[in-house]
C-alpha cells in the first residue's frame, strides 16, 4: 500500500502544484481549491496512465484512489 | 538502431454529470504495448521515447525563476486543449531551459476565429493545430451532423470555403509572427459509403485539401508546417484518435499523439541551428573499397557492385553543400592517389564542393584538427563520419564537441538511414545567398593566408591591394532573416553570446530607438556575403550596441573596425556602449577593443576610436 501510496503523492503532486506535501493524502474536491474540471480530467488520464489497473474506482478523493490502485 | 515503444491505454471510463462534478468511474481499463514501425529509426533516428502525462507536469512544475526571459505562444485550436498544452509547454520547457513558457489558449470549437482574434498580433509566436472537425464538424464526432451519401457532396465544399478562410487567417498572422502548424493528423472518420480498405471520394477531396493547404501555407514567410511523413513515424495514425477522450472530454488526441506532436511543434519553435561542416572519411565510407589496394579505378559507389549505399550518402553530401554545409575529407590515403581518384572517376559529390582534402598517414585527429582550424568553427558545429569505430574514438578523443558517426559500410538499410539523420542535423528552413559563398570566401581565405607566407608580404599591404568594399544597410523592417542567423550561431566575434527567438527578436527591432546594422562583403578575392551585423539602440546621443556579432569568414580585413566607424559616423555621436559578456569563445572581441588600447569593454568614444583605430582600406557604402 505504502508504495502505491508513494507512486500516487507523485501524480498529485504534479497536478495539483500549490498542495503541500503533507496534505496530499487527505486531498479532495472540496479540500482543494485547484480541483477543477480540468485538474480532474489531468489526475484520471494521469493516473490511468502511469497504473496498470482494471477495476472501477471512484477516483475521487485520494483516500478512494489509493486503495483501488491497490487492488 | 534505437526501437521506440509505444505504449497505448485502452481504457474507458465514465463521466457521471459534468466535467466540473470530478466524479470519474473507472469501468475498465487494459494495458497494450507494441512496437512502432520499423521506419521510425528511418526518418527522426533520434527518436525519444515518450514522455509521460506526470512527467510533463513535473517539467513545469520547475519554472525558472521570476526574472527570466518570457517565451509566450499562442496556442490556437478547435479542441480543448488540455494535455496537448501540458505536453508543449514541456517540451517548450526542455528546448527553452532557461525561459518561462506562457501558453495562451482560444474559444473551444472556433480555430479560425481564434486565429482571426490574433491579427493585431506582432512579433509573436503562435501554434496552430488543424483538425478535420475544423473544416466541417460533421468530421468530428461530437456532432451528429449526418454521413449520408446524399450529403458528402457539400462536405467538399465546406472544407473548401472553410479552408480558404484559415488561409486568409494565417496569412495575416504570417510574416509578422511565427507560426507552427499542424495539418490535419486524425485519421478520417467513417464518413463515406466505402469500406475501409478503399478510398473514398471525399478521402481524396480531403487529402487534397490538406496538400493544398500545406502547398500554399508553406509559401509564407514565418509558416513552418509539421512534417507528415515524420509524425507517421513518431506517431503512427492508428494510435492517434481517442474516442473515449473526445466524446469525454473534447480532447480527440491519445496521450502518445499529443505527446509526439507536441514534440514536433516545439522543435519547430525552436528552430534550432544546423551544424555546419561535415568531415568524412573516404574509403568504404565517401567509396567502397580502400583505395590504396584497389588503385581508383577499384573504388565503387554503384548499382554494379552493389555499393550505392555510397553513392546515396554522396548525393546526400553534394546536396548538403549545395545548401552551404562546408564538406572536408580527412583520410589516411596517399594524397596523389586520391587527387587521381577524384579526378579520373568523378564521384557524385565534385572535389569543387570540398574545402579542405587532408589525405595522410597520421592521426585522423590531426587532420580533422587541420580542417576545422581552416573553417575557423567551433567543433561543437561538427559532424565526423568514418567507418572505423577506432578512428571515430580516437577524434572524439581528441575533439570532443564534435559528433562522430559511424558509416554503416554493410549495412544499406543502415546508410540509408543515416541520410535522414544528417538530413536533420544540418537541415534549415531557407537557403540563403550567403550558403552559396561560404565554401569560396574560405578558400579565398585560405589563399590569403598562403600569400601571407609569401616573400615581401605584409598584412597591411594585402588590406591594401584587397579592394574591399563593406556594404551595409540599415532597414530593419522586415528585419533580415540573415541578421537573425548570424546572431545566433556566432560564436567567436560575438559581443555577448546573447541569443533570440524569432518572436524575441521581432519585439526587440519593434523598439522605435531600436537600430539594425547588417554589413555586407566583397574583395578581388570574391564576395563573403552578409558577415557582419550590429544592433542596438540610438538614444540622446550615444547609441548602446546591444549586439554585435561577425562571421568567422570575414576575419583580419577589419570589417569590425569598419563597421563602429560607420555607426558612429551615421548617429553621429560621440561615445558607444556596449552590452559586453564574456563567453568562452569571444576572445576576438577582447583582441579587437584591446588594439583600441582598451582595458574594459563597456564604452568606447569617438575620440578613442579615432586615435587607435589602425588604418581601414574598406569603401564603405550605405545601401
Amino acid at each position: 500500500m505504502n508504495e502505491i501510496q508513494d507512486r500516487l503523492d507523485r501524480y498529485f503532486a504534479a497536478v495539483f502544484s500549490d498542495l503541500p506535501e503533507a496534505q496530499i493524502r487527505s486531498a479532495s474536491v472540496e479540500s482543494e481549491k485547484g480541483w477543477d474540471s480540468v485538474a480532474s480530467a489531468t489526475l484520471i488520464t494521469a493516473i490511468e496512465e502511469g497504473f496498470d489497473f482494471d477495476t472501477a474506482a471512484e477516483l475521487t478523493p485520494y483516500s478512494a484512489i489509493a486503495p483501488a490502485l491497490q487492488s | 538502431m534505437s526501437v521506440r515503444v509505444v505504449g497505448h491505454r485502452d481504457a474507458t471510463y465514465r463521466l457521471h454529470g459534468s466535467l466540473n462534478q470530478c466524479q470519474y468511474t473507472v469501468t475498465s481499463a487494459t494495458f497494450v504495448s507494441g512496437s512502432g514501425p520499423d521506419l521510425c529509426a528511418i526518418i527522426g533516428s533520434e527518436a525519444t521515447t515518450g514522455m509521460k502525462l506526470v512527467e510533463a507536469l513535473e517539467v513545469l512544475r520547475n519554472s525558472p525563476p521570476a526574472e527570466s526571459p518570457l517565451l509566450e505562444i499562442q496556442l490556437a485550436c478547435g479542441f480543448t486543449p488540455l494535455h496537448l498544452q501540458t505536453f508543449l509547454g514541456a517540451h517548450l520547457r526542455r528546448l527553452f531551459p532557461k525561459h518561462r513558457v506562457s501558453i495562451t489558449t482560444g474559444a473551444f470549437g472556433d480555430l479560425t476565429g481564434n486565429l482571426e482574434r490574433l491579427s493585431q498580433l506582432e512579433g509573436g509566436t503562435v501554434v496552430a493545430v488543424v483538425e478535420w472537425k475544423d473544416l466541417d464538424p460533421r468530421l468530428g464526432i461530437r456532432i451528429l451532423g449526418g454521413w449520408k451519401p446524399s450529403q458528402l457532396n457539400e462536405f467538399a465544399e465546406t472544407v473548401h470555403a472553410h479552408a480558404e478562410r484559415l488561409l486568409a487567417a494565417i496569412e495575416i498572422l504570417a510574416g509578422k509572427n511565427i507560426v507552427a502548424l499542424a495539418l490535419p493528423t486524425l485519421p478520417i472518420p467513417p464518413v463515406a459509403f466505402t469500406p475501409g480498405w478503399c478510398m473514398s471520394q471525399l478521402e481524396g477531396e480531403l487529402l487534397g485539401s490538406r496538400a493544398n493547404l500545406s502547398s500554399r501555407l508553406s509559401n509564407l514567410s514565418g509558416v513552418r508546417i509539421a512534417s507528415q511523413q515524420k509524425l507517421d513515424v513518431v506517431s503512427p495514425i492508428a494510435d492517434r484518435f481517442d474516442a473515449k477522450a473526445e466524446l469525454n472530454t473534447g480532447f480527440p488526441y491519445s496521450l502518445v499523439h499529443a505527446d509526439k506532436l507536441s514534440e514536433l511543434l516545439a522543435s519547430i519553435v525552436n528552430n534550432p541551428q544546423p551544424k555546419k561542416g561535415l568531415i568524412t572519411d573516404l574509403d568504404n565510407t565517401f567509396w567502397f573499397g580502400i583505395l590504396g589496394e584497389v588503385s581508383p579505378e577499384g573504388v565503387s559507389w554503384d548499382l554494379d557492385h552493389h555499393t550505392l549505399r555510397h553513392g546515396l550518402y554522396q548525393q546526400l553530401l553534394a546536396s548538403l553543400a549545395e545548401s552551404g554545409v562546408l564538406i572536408g575529407i580527412a583520410s589516411k590515403n596517399d594524397p596523389a592517389l586520391v587527387e587521381e581518384a577524384f579526378r579520373q572517376r568523378q564521384p557524385v559529390l565534385e572535389q569543387e564542393q570540398i574545402f579542405p582534402i587532408v589525405a595522410n598517414w597520421g592521426p585522423k585527429s590531426e587532420s580533422v584538427r587541420r580542417i576545422i582550424e581552416a573553417w575557423n568553427i567551433g567543433t561543437d558545429s561538427v559532424v565526423f563520419v568514418d567507418d572505423s569505430p577506432l578512428e571515430l574514438a580516437e577524434v572524439q578523443a581528441a575533439h570532443p564537441g564534435i559528433e562522430c558517426i559511424l558509416f554503416p559500410k554493410d549495412d544499406d538499410k543502415a546508410a540509408y538511414e543515416l541520410l535522414f539523420q544528417l538530413r536533420d542535423k544540418f537541415g534549415k528552413t531557407a537557403v540563403t545567398a550567403e550558403d552559396g559563398l561560404r565554401l569560396e570566401s574560405l578558400r579565398a581565405s585560405a589563399a590569403i593566408a598562403m600569400a601571407g607566407r609569401g616573400e615581401g608580404y605584409t598584412p597591411e599591404r594585402f588590406l591594401q591591394e584587397a579592394g574591399g568594399k563593406l556594404a551595409v544597410s540599415f532597414v530593419r523592417n522586415p528585419p533580415d532573416p540573415r541578421a537573425l542567423e548570424l546572431i545566433n550561431k556566432t560564436n567567436q566575434f560575438n559581443l555577448n553570446g546573447k541569443r533570440h527567438t524569432e518572436a524575441s527578436w521581432q519585439k526587440y527591432l519593434a523598439n522605435p530607438n531600436a537600430f539594425l546594422m547588417v554589413a555586407a562583403y566583397e574583395d578581388k578575392f570574391g564576395p563573403l556575403g552578409k558577415i557582419a551585423v550590429m544592433a542596438g539602440r540610438a538614444e540622446d546621443g550615444t547609441v548602446a550596441i546591444d549586439h554585435w556579432v561577425m562571421s568567422c569568414r570575414a576575419f583580419s580585413r577589419r570589417i569590425e573596425h569598419g563597421c563602429i566607424q560607420k555607426v558612429f559616423a551615421k548617429f553621429g555621436v560621440r561615445e558607444a556602449s556596449f552590452d559586453y559578456v564574456k563567453t568562452e569563445r569571444n576572445q576576438p572581441v577582447l583582441d579587437f577593443f584591446r588594439e583600441l588600447k582598451k582595458t574594459e569593454v563597456s564604452s568606447l568614444s569617438k575620440q578613442e576610436l579615432d586615435a587607435n583605430c589602425p588604418a581601414v582600406y574598406l569603401e564603405i557604402q550605405e545601401r
